[in-house]
Formats: structure tokens, sequence, C-alpha cells
């Protein structure tokens, strides 16, 4: 319970961080770090329903602080969860190279959902050359910063469940003592 | 079976958390724009509410360094700008001087002062603490929300042009789709030549200039100002600066490029017009549907 109430509470930040650094910085030149975050999920989760429900609520947040459709960042980071939890079980992820490569396909597949999306609910010009344009270096980025990512969202799940452990043991150990 | 006995929960799950988002999608975007879910109260209000203070609190080492850098900076050139600017003050107010002769001459003056109050909105300066997290769409974060009057609908400016428009509201905070936004469209018009269009948002610095009329007096330069005839925003907030006109070739409609006139990578203060433009106003009813015949008895009165 710790462990999914601690990456929630990352995952509203991951949002709020991102956009304070979009005021110094284009977002196009910024990590997503919601996107890392659920793919780190999608990797090295345990449980494929508790990460599903986890990515939804955080593509939920992350739709309450942008000026999407409220649902279509929850809908996209499913996808996201999806398609990270699939490729891991078909393909080898573990790697850098493979991890960044994932991560710039899965960029430029949800950002092209994006674009259909909000042109197919609400007034937007879908798929334009401009978005694309914009993608390039969005997608690099997040590749390149895809590794780390991942590798924070594991060694965080491992320390907290490991906290987790710690608590179940330290209430066991006194009632070994007295029988 | 126990295969499937397995997989069905997960399934299940799956299902109704993207159909959950394909409803929120459709229902976010059949209601009319300003209806009772823009009004974010709960936990969805707390989490916009919790997002201004912590973005502050994120940007506020940078701001910090930015500020001291940019005042450093202008004051190496504030000498010569205080020159030139006591120079112009001085053209402008042997100008309006002139002008308010020409008016009091007229006699139009006094009329000028009755109707001035109609057209004055009281206006909410607010800080701008964060942007959209996701590049695809351009919104603001600012820190003000419905306990200081902000509601959805209501156009935000800055001292350089428009800004935007507040979409979502929080007890403390609000949310504002700028006119950069690939779903933003304003009713603009060419402040020289009063040529029509509509200013249409890319998603970039960039905005299009749209359905003009060929042969419509448009140039490179010439200032974009709102025309008021959405009813969303007033009439004569300068919009941006037209920096290229397409060839029209054999269309029946020209397009042009602007550029806008705030500075988007530079806004720190915005201010929230605190009245909203007669569609919005109607828009927006809806939440009040409870006092709708209030709200009729008020617009009736003389």
């Amino acid at each position: 319970m710790k462990r999914i109430l601690a990456l929630l509470a990352i995952g509203t930040l991951a949002p709020m961080i991102q956009g304070a650094i979009g005021t110094f910085i284009p977002l196009r030149y910024c990590p997503d770090l919601g996107l890392l975050l659920v793919v780190g999920l999608g990797l090295c989760w345990r449980s494929a329903a508790g990460g599903l429900v986890l990515s939804a609520m955080l593509g939920l947040i992350a739709d309450l602080l942008s000026g999407s459709l409220f649902g279509q960042h929850m809908l996209l980071r499913i996808f996201a969860f999806g398609a990270a939890r699939a490729c891991s079980q078909k393909l080898n992820l573990r790697g850098l190279l493979p991890r960044a490569t994932f991560v710039i396909l899965l960029t430029v597949v949800t950002t092209v959902a994006t674009g259909v999306l909000t042109s197919f609910f609400a007034a937007g010009p879908g798929v334009d050359g401009e978005m694309l344009r914009e993608l390039v270096p969005h997608a690099l980025i997040n590749g390149a910063f895809a590794p780390l990512g991942v590798w924070c969202v594991e060694r965080m799940s491992i320390w907290l469940s490991e906290v987790d452990a710690g608590h179940q043991l330290l209430q066991l150990q006194p009632r070994n003592r007295l029988t | 079976m126990a295969e499937f006995r397995n997989r069905t929960p997960m399934t299940a799950l799956v299902v109704g958390l993207v159909a959950f988002a394909i409803v929120a999608m459709v229902v976010d975007r059949r209601s009319a724009p300003g209806g009772p879910e823009r009004e974010l109260s709960g936990w969805s209000g707390a989490v916009l509410d919790i997002a201004a203070p912590v973005q502050k609190m994120i940007s506020f080492p940078f701001d910090l360094t930015q500020n001291a850098w940019r005042h450093y900076v202008s004051l190496l050139d504030a000498s010569d700008n205080n020159e030139g600017l006591r120079a112009r003050l001085a053209v402008l107010e042997e100008e309006n001087l002139q002008l308010r002769e020409a008016l009091i001459a007229s006699g139009r003056l006094e009329r000028i002062a009755e109707i001035r109050a109609d057209f004055e909105v009281p206006m909410l300066p607010s800080e701008l603490v964060g942007v959209d997290p996701s590049p695809w769409f351009r919104s603001v974060l600012i820190d003000r929300g419905r306990e200081h009057g902000v509601r959805s609908g209501m156009p935000v400016i800055s001292e350089h042009g428009l800004v935007g428009l507040v979409t979502t509201t929080s007890v403390r905070a609000a949310k504002a789709m700028l006119v950069l936004d690939r779903q933003s469209a304003v009713d603009g018009i060419i402040q020289r030549s009063r040529s029509r269009g509509i200013v249409r948002g890319r998603g970039t610095s960039e905005m299009d200039f749209e359905f003009v009329a060929r042969g419509s007096d448009v140039r490179i330069g010439d200032v974009v100002i709102s025309s008021g005839l959405g009813g969303v925003y007033p009439k004569g907030i300068r919009i941006a600066e037209v920096v290229s006109v397409s060839d029209p070739g054999t269309a029946l409609m020209q397009s042009a490029k602007l550029v806008p006139a705030v500075d988007f990578g530079r806004l720190e203060q915005v201010f929230v017009m605190l009245r909203r433009g007669p569609t919005m106003e109607l828009l927006y009813a809806g939440e009040q549907a409870g006092d709708l015949g209030v709200m009729a008895s008020e617009r009736s009165e003389p």
C-alpha cells in the first residue's frame, strides 16, 4: 500500500515539476516524466492490475493539470503501460539502447495518438508538420532519459518493498519472542 | 479454462478503464464549456490547488536567478532607456493635450466620460505559476481561483495583449488556455484596414490568420486586434502582428502568419478580466441553472 501511495505522490508531483520547469525551458526539450514513470511501472511493477490502475490514475492527474480533454492522458497512459508490459514479455528491454529505442517509439505513437484524439474529440487540426517537427527533439530527449527513468522507478520500487517488508518484520519479531 | 478465468478480471479492468477514459473525453467535449465539471472541487480541485504553491516553490530558485540577471542587465542601459522614455512621454503628453482639446471642442468628452464606466472591466492581477505539462497543449496555471472571483470563460490579458481564456477553476487556482493552443480561435481584425479573419493557434510560438477574404488589405507589420464579434473577448485587445502573407493564388480566402503580441516565453504576470463576454455568459449560464430566473431579471434591469 505504501508503495502505491508513494508512487502516486511521485506521479502527482511529476507533471507539477514539469509544468514549473516548462516556464523556463521549452517542454519539447524536457523529458516527459509521467510517461517515463509509467514505462518504468510497465517494466518493473509486479502486479499488472495494480500497475494499470496506478498508470490510469497518473494519467487522470495529468489531465487535471493539462489543457487536454479529461481522460486523454489517462487513455494514453493505459496504452503506454500495456505496451511496456507486453513488450517486456516478448522482447529484451533490459539494456540501455533497447529501453531508449522503445521509449522513442512509444513517444511517437502517443504523440500521434494525442493529435488524432484531439482532432476527433475537439477542434484541433490533428497531426501536422509543426507537431512532427516538435516531436523529434522531444522523442530523442525522452529516449535519452528513459534508462535513467526506468532505473529510478526500479530502485524506488525495490526500496519501497524493502520498507514495507521491514515494517512487517518489526511487527512479527515481538510476537515471536512472546510465543 | 483456468487461464481464461485468470485473465477475465484483468481484461474487465482494462476494458473498464479504457471505457471510463473514452466516456470522460466524450462528456468533456459534449458538455458546454464551463459546465459544472469545469469548476473543480473535491479531490480534483485539491490537485489544482496544491499544484499552484508547489509549482511556485519549484520555480522560486529559477525565478530568483533569472530576475537577478535580468535586473542587472536592464540596469546597464537604464540611463539610455530613461532618456528615451522621457522624450517619448513629452511627445505623448502634448498629443494627449491636443486630442483632449479637440474632444472638448466637439462636445464629446462628457459623453465619453459617461459611457466609460460601461467599458471599464475590473482586472485581477495574477501570477503565472506553471505551464501545461504536455508539450502538445498550451495552457497555464495561475494562482487565483474561485475565491478571488475567477470563473471559467473569463478573458486573460497582459500589458502587451491577449493571453487566453480561463477554462477550469478550483478554489485557489485556475487553468487558462492560451491563444497559441491548437484548440484556440479568436475573431480578429487588422487594426489599420479593418479586414476580418480568425486567429488560430498552432501549438507553436506562431499563429495563423485564416479566412481572410481574397483582396483584403493585409500587410506585413499590421497589428491584429480582437473584433469582439465572437462574444468571448472584448473588442480592441492587441493579439498579434502579421509577419508573412500567403499568396492566395486562385483561392477565395487568403491567410497570414502572425507572431503574438505577448512574449509567452517571458510571461510572469497576467490580468484576469472579471467579466465574461455575452457568449460565455450564455454558455456558462448552465452552471447556475437554479439562478437562471434571477440572472434574467438582472439582465433586464436598466
